[in-house]
């Protein structure tokens, strides 16, 4: 019997500041996942975490992880320096149902820290570019300083039409301010053909509300990548579950319709 | 013909065994909890990490087996369940190499109507001074391989046996209840949709401390923290009871709780056990002890809760039939 609670060793290649509560930690390891999917990574003596893959997909000799410094285990985390190990169990979970993508428009909605699982999907969408229609990323950050991607913008606005907002601007920024429901005019899809992508913290409620239902895109192609907290990662412990779902096998990646009357 | 053993030899029986095993006699009248604690402890430590050597141990398993004797038909449902919850859909290592490396022997005080389908040997009573074996594997039959089960005696040759009688299980109105775990599903779901009143005077009653499910023989709620030695040269991951009732139990890093309060961590517990365990499993995650209710510091009566519950969704489905 497999024991699948035991994690392998994995050796960090690098270490970024992507903004001041937020690192990007590089693992020296192939990983074979999809893009919306999590691992538990964790630091003997401190326990383990769940992280949304934030790479490619197709990157073969590593993939990334963004952690902001929030908890026990991600602060540790934030101690460690380059060529440290920590250890890795996954990839759990469903992933984005990519091939139901094919050919559709597709907006990509992320607040803050849910950026991860959304930018392995944009490098997979990359990738393969010409299987899909027009693509949109709509990201707000508190700050412009808590914009995670801002070294990836220049590279994905090739592909992707990307329009940031921030709730508080600060001197020099260019970008928009507010709510994202602003942004809706600037987004031209055709919704009976369109896909929508989102993560991030608990408004995403209310981009459903503003953005994507006055797009018209329906509940049933609307894809949220849900976070909880997590132990097991085997659907037992029980910390993950909303309604009859489990985060950690249904999971993360639910249609909107399956989660929107749960309390939990 | 069937084995035989005299109800004044179990403490023989128990101290023949304990020669081979360790041997555990669990006794429900003795204790508050279940004996799910002897597969899925309260506290255990899964792996050892020492830190210079970078050395990792997975939890060795203790060299006897185990030999856990006394489970009633009741307990031994509940067994069952946690086996099933713990090797689908992914297997829990931990539970089932325990699981593996023990030996379970049930003893019925009621004549035995179901299929028994876990354990290894069933003593089951047939009179007030004996039981009948019932082996259920190889084990269990090696079992009754000692000299205190006696062979019956053949037909017509019954002067000096004493007979089998037939104890009938006491009836039990949460037992009976919970039996019907497709209408426990519904009403339970029901009940919370259309926002019964039940659901806002439990949340004024329960302290929200965990006890009916630290009792509870198939909760299985866990968290998982790493414990560091006192001279830091070594850490272990350990596995702990948790409950879905406690405050902290769906609060993620950063503060974000997604139960927030007792009425919706009451309720969870609820809809683990009667809605999402009847999606996943097919029945109730209860077999009806009757422990939490007894071991309830506020004393929520379960079986009056389930109840209460089931007739308020009757009352109201024979209601819309009837205005139908």
């Amino acid at each position: 019997m497999k024991n699948l609670y035991q994690p392998e060793t994995v050796k960090i290649e690098k270490i970024e500041a992507l903004s001041p509560g937020v690192k990007l930690l590089r693992l020296k390891k192939r990983l074979n996942f999809v893009p919306g999917q999590f691992v538990l990574a964790g630091l003997w003596g401190w326990g383990e975490a769940p992280f949304g893959v934030a790479s490619s997909p197709y990157q073969k000799r590593h993939f990334d992880l963004m952690v902001r410094k929030v908890g026990t285990v991600s602060a540790a985390l934030h101690s460690l320096e380059r060529g440290d190990k920590i250890t890795i169990r996954g990839p759990y979970g469903n992933g984005f149902p990519l091939d139901s993508f094919k050919g559709k428009d597709a907006v990509m909605i992320s607040g803050g820290c849910g950026i991860p699982p959304i930018a392995s999907l944009i490098e997979y969408f990359i990738k393969n570019r010409k299987k899909f229609g027009r693509l949109y990323l709509l990201y707000g950050a508190a700050t412009p300083d808590e914009i995670l991607i801002k070294n990836k913008i220049n590279e994905w606005q090739k592909a992707v039409k990307i329009l940031l907002t921030v709730d508080r601007p600060t001197p020099g920024w260019k970008g928009h301010s507010g709510l994202v429901t602003e942004l809706i005019k600037e987004i031209e899809i055709n919704p009976s053909d369109a896909v929508a992508a989102m993560c991030g913290p608990g408004p995403m409620t209310a981009a459903v509300e503003k953005i994507l239902k006055p797009l018209g895109i329906p509940d049933r192609r609307i894809f949220v990548n849900e976070e909880r907290k997590m132990h097991c990662g085997l659907g037992k412990c029980q910390h993950c579950t909303t309604g009859d779902k489990y985060v950690c096998l249904d999971g993360p990646v639910f249609n909107y319709d399956q989660i929107d009357k749960n309390t939990d | 013909m069937f084995l035989i053993l005299e109800k004044s030899n179990i403490p023989e029986l128990l101290e023949e065994l304990s020669k081979k095993y360790s041997v555990v006699h669990y006794r429900k009248d003795k204790t508050a909890l279940s004996a799910k604690g002897y597969f899925l402890a309260p506290r255990e430590n899964l792996f050892s990490f020492a830190f210079k050597r970078k050395k990792l141990s997975v939890s060795p398993k203790s060299k006897r087996k185990l030999l856990l004797f006394g489970l009633d038909p009741v307990d031994l449902e509940a067994l069952d369940q946690l086996d099933e919850i713990m090797t689908r859909p992914k297997e829990d290592y931990f539970y089932l190499q325990r699981r593996k490396n023990s030996v379970v022997v049930g003893l019925s005080e009621c004549s035995i109507v179901h299929p028994v389908t876990v354990g290894d040997l069933v003593l089951e009573k047939i009179n007030k001074n004996q039981y009948r074996a019932i082996p259920l594997t190889k084990i269990g039959r090696a079992i009754t391989g000692s000299r205190l089960f006696k062979k019956d005696l053949p037909a017509g040759r019954q002067g000096n046996n004493p007979g089998i009688s037939n104890y009938p299980e006491e009836k039990d109105a949460l037992r009976e209840l919970v039996k019907n775990s497709e209408l426990l599903s519904e009403a339970v779901s029901w009940s919370w949709r259309k926002k019964r009143p039940i659901w806002d005077e439990l949340e004024k009653i329960c302290l929200g401390c965990g006890i009916c499910t630290y009792v509870c023989p198939i909760c299985h709620c866990f968290s998982v923290e790493d414990d560091i030695k006192l001279d830091g040269s070594e850490c272990s991951r350990c596995r702990s009871w948790d409950a879905c009732t406690l405050n902290n139990f769906a609060k993620v890093a950063g503060g974000k709780n997604f139960r927030p309060n007792i009425k919706y961590r009451y309720y969870n517990w609820f809809y683990h056990k009667f809605v999402r365990a009847y999606k996943e499993y097919g029945k109730s995650q209860c077999v009806g002890c009757g422990r939490c209710q007894k071991y309830c510091p506020a004393h929520i009566d379960i079986e009056k809760v389930l109840s209460e519950i089931v007739k308020d969704y009757q009352n109201e489905k024979s209601l819309s039939a009837g205005n139908g």
